[in-house]
C-alpha cells in the first residue's frame, strides 16, 4: 500500500498557543481515513495547515513524495489535492450549476477563452452535470447557491470539491446540520468515493466514522494521540480517556 | 416544482430577449441620430464626454462589479494616459497619428499598472484599495510638481488634433465636435462589446468566481493575485483608452481629470449605474455628469446634492440603475 499524504511533525502555533503539534499522519492511497478529536482538537487547524491556507510552524507536508509545505493554495489544489469546509463556503451568489462548473473549468482549462461563452465548454458542462448528479443537485442546478436548504449546501460543498476532481479529497465535517437521510447519502457517496480516490475525513459523529472508516487518526489538544483501524482505536486506552470516554459520562 | 419554474422560463425568456433587443436597437438609433437631434457643440462634447466616463466606470465595474476590488482613483488611470499623448504631442511630435498616440498612452499605462498592481493584489481587499489611493496621490502629485512639462495646475495646452485615417482615407478631424462623437462612439462601442464578451467568457467566470468567495476560488485552483492583476491590467488599459479620448476631445489635459474628486467621480458613477452590469456605467456617467450640468447652474455646491444622491441611492437602491431596469424586466417575465 503506499503511503499518498502524510506529515512529519507538523505544527502550528498562534502565538504561545499550539494549535498542532508535531502531528504525524499517514493516509494511505484509496482508503477512508478519519480524523476525529473533541472540539478545539486542533482538526480545522490541521487540514488548514495541509491544504496550504496556513503556513506551517515548523514540520512538513508530502503529497505522493514531494513536499508541498510551502506551496500556495492554487498549486497544491493543482496536483489533485481538494478539500471542503466546516462552515459553507460557496459562490454564495452564483447558480448552482455555476458552483460546480467552475471548478471543474479550473480542473479542465479554457479559462483564457476570452472570446467564447462560458456555456460552450462542453466538456465541462458534461462533468458539471455528472458531478451534480452524484451529490443530488441535478435538479436544483438553476437555483442560486443561497437558495438552498443547509443540507443542500452542505452537499454543493462536496460537489464542487469534487469537480476538482481531485486524487485526494479533504473533507471537514461533511455531515454536519444534515437530516439523517441526507447524513445517510453522504455517507455512502463518500464510501463509494473511496473506489477511486483517497479520502480524508474530519467528523465529529463517531459512529459514522466507526462504521466507514478504514483507518482513523486521534487528535487531542493539538496532536495525534493514536492512528490505526476502527477496532483498534476502539481499544486505545488513551483515546478512550481523551475523547471516548468523555462522551460515556 | 423546478420543473414548473424552468418551463415558465423557457416560455417566457423569448419575450424578455425581443425587449433587450428593441432597447439596443432603439439606443443605437438613439446614439446613431443624436448629433442631429443636438445640434449645440456644447451639448455634442458633453455626450462625448459621457461616453468617455461611462467607458470609464464601465472599465472600473471590470475590477469592482466583476472582480470585488475597489479602487477610488481609477481617473489616475486616464489622466496618465492622457498626459503621456499631451506631452508626447506637444514636445515630441506634432504631427502624431491619432493610431499611434492610443498605443503610446495604452502602452505606457499598462506599463505602469503592471508592476502596480503586481503589489496591490498582494494585499487584501482594505489594503488594496488604500494603496490605489496611495498610488493616485502620488500619480497627481508628480504631474502637479513637474510644472515645466505638463504645465502643473496650469494644465498642458496646445494639443494638436490629429485628423481621424484609416491609411490615406480621412473619415473627419478631432478638432469637430460631430466628428469626434462618432469617433468616440465607435472606439467605445468597440471597448464594451469586447469587455462584455470577456466577461461573459470563462475568464469573466473565474474573476467572478474571486468576487463571490475568494477564499473558496483559491481552494478550486484559481491563481486569485494572477487573476486580479489581469483583471486590473484590463481595467487600466480601458481607462488608458479614455484618456486618449479625453486629451483629443478637450485638446488639452489638467491635473484635475485625475484628483481625488476625478477618482470618487468615477466610483459615483460606476455605483450609480449599478455593479456588474457594464452597460449600467453609462447610465450611470449619464446621470452623473448631466446632473453636474444642471444642478451647477443652480448652486456651485453640486457636489453637495450629487453626494446626497449617491447615499440616498447605495441605501435604497443598491443595485443602481441597472438594478431597476432588472428589476422590470423580471417582473414583465412574471
Amino acid at each position: 500500500m503506499s503511503i499518498v499524504l502524510k506529515t512529519d511533525n507538523l505544527s502550528k502555533s498562534f502565538g504561545g498557543v499550539k494549535a498542532v503539534h508535531n502531528a504525524n499522519i499517514n493516509v494511505e492511497e484509496r482508503k477512508l481515513k478519519a480524523v476525529i478529536g473533541p472540539n478545539g482538537a486542533g482538526k480545522t487547524t490541521f487540514y488548514n495547515v495541509l491544504t496550504g491556507y496556513f503556513s506551517a510552524t515548523s514540520g512538513e507536508v508530502y503529497f505522493m513524495d514531494r513536499n508541498i509545505t510551502k506551496m500556495p493554495i492554487h498549486e497544491i489544489v493543482k496536483l489533485g489535492i481538494c478539500r471542503t469546509f466546516q462552515i459553507n463556503t460557496l459562490f454564495i451568489g452564483a447558480t448552482v450549476f455555476e458552483n460546480v462548473r467552475i471548478a471543474s473549468q479550473i480542473k479542465n482549462g479554457g479559462s483564457y477563452k476570452i472570446l467564447s461563452s462560458r456555456r460552450s465548454l462542453k466538456n465541462v458542462n458534461d462533468k458539471t452535470w455528472a458531478t451534480l448528479d452524484k451529490v443530488g443537485l441535478k435538479d436544483k442546478a438553476k437555483s442560486f447557491a443561497n437558495e438552498l436548504s443547509y443540507g443542500d449546501q452542505r452537499s454543493l460543498e462536496v460537489g464542487i470539491a469534487l469537480a476538482g476532481e481531485p486524487k485526494i479529497l479533504l473533507l471537514d465535517e461533511p455531515t454536519a446540520g444534515m437530516s439523517d437521510g441526507e447524513t445517510k447519502r453522504i455517507a455512502s457517496l463518500i464510501r463509494e468515493l473511496t473506489n477511486d480516490i483517497t479520502v480524508v475525513l474530519v467528523e465529529h459523529d463517531v459512529e459514522l466514522v466507526m462504521s466507514i472508516s478504514d483507518s482513523i487518526s486521534v487528535m487531542n489538544q493539538g496532536e495525534i494521540i493514536a492512528e490505526g483501524t476502527p477496532e483498534e482505536i476502539r481499544k486505545n486506552e488513551l483515546v478512550k480517556k481523551a475523547y471516548l470516554g468523555e462522551r460515556k459520562n | 416544482m423546478m420543473s414548473s419554474i424552468s418551463m415558465d422560463n423557457s416560455r417566457l425568456m423569448p419575450r424578455a430577449k425581443l425587449y433587450k433587443y428593441i432597447a439596443w436597437l432603439l439606443m443605437f438609433l438613439v446614439l446613431i441620430l443624436l448629433p442631429y437631434f443636438i445640434t449645440n457643440p456644447f451639448y455634442q462634447r458633453l455626450v462625448t464626454e459621457i461616453l468617455i466616463y461611462g467607458l470609464l466606470a464601465m472599465s472600473l465595474d471590470v475590477i469592482l462589479g466583476y472582480t470585488g476590488l475597489l479602487s477610488f482613483m481609477h481617473a489616475a488611470y486616464m489622466g496618465i494616459a492622457a498626459y503621456t499623448v499631451g506631452i508626447f504631442v506637444v514636445y515630441v511630435d506634432a504631427q502624431a497619428s491619432l493610431w499611434f498616440t492610443f498605443l503610446l498612452g495604452v502602452t505606457v499605462v499598462i506599463l505602469i499598472a503592471w508592476p502596480v498592481g503586481w503589489l496591490q493584489v498582494r494585499t487584501g481587499g482594505f489594503a488594496f484599495a488604500l494603496l490605489t489611493i496611495a498610488f493616485g496621490m502620488m500619480y497627481y502629485t508628480l504631474v502637479w510638481k513637474s510644472r515645466d512639462i505638463t504645465g502643473g495646475d496650469d494644465g498642458l495646452f496646445g494639443i494638436t488634433r490629429p485628423t481621424i485615417a484609416i491609411g490615406d482615407w480621412v473619415l473627419g478631424s478631432t478638432s469637430n465636435p460631430v466628428d469626434v462623437y462618432y469617433f468616440t462612439l465607435c472606439v467605445v462601442a468597440i471597448c464594451f462589446f469586447l469587455t462584455k464578451r470577456i466577461m461573459q467568457s470563462p475568464f469573466g467566470a473565474v474573476l467572478e468566481s474571486i468576487r463571490e468567495n475568494e477564499k473558496r476560488a483559491a481552494f478550486i485552483g484559481v491563481n486569485v493575485r494572477r487573476y486580479k492583476l489581469q483583471a486590473w491590467i484590463l481595467a487600466c488599459a480601458l481607462a488608458g483608452v479614455c484618456g486618449v479620448l479625453f486629451t483629443y476631445l478637450k485638446g488639452s489635459v489638467s491635473p484635475t481629470m485625475m484628483d481625488a474628486s476625478a477618482g470618487g467621480s468615477v466610483l459615483m458613477m460606476t455605483l450609480l449605474g449599478g455593479l456588474g452590469t457594464l452597460w449600467g456605467s453609462f447610465v450611470g456617467a449619464g446621470l452623473f455628469i448631466f446632473g453636474q450640468d444642471y444642478i451647477s447652474t443652480m448652486t456651485e455646491h453640486w457636489m453637495i446634492f450629487m453626494g446626497l444622491a449617491v447615499m440616498l441611492l447605495v441605501i435604497f437602491m443598491p443595485a443602481g440603475a441597472a438594478g431597476l431596469v432588472n428589476r422590470f424586466i423580471t417582473k414583465s417575465k412574471d
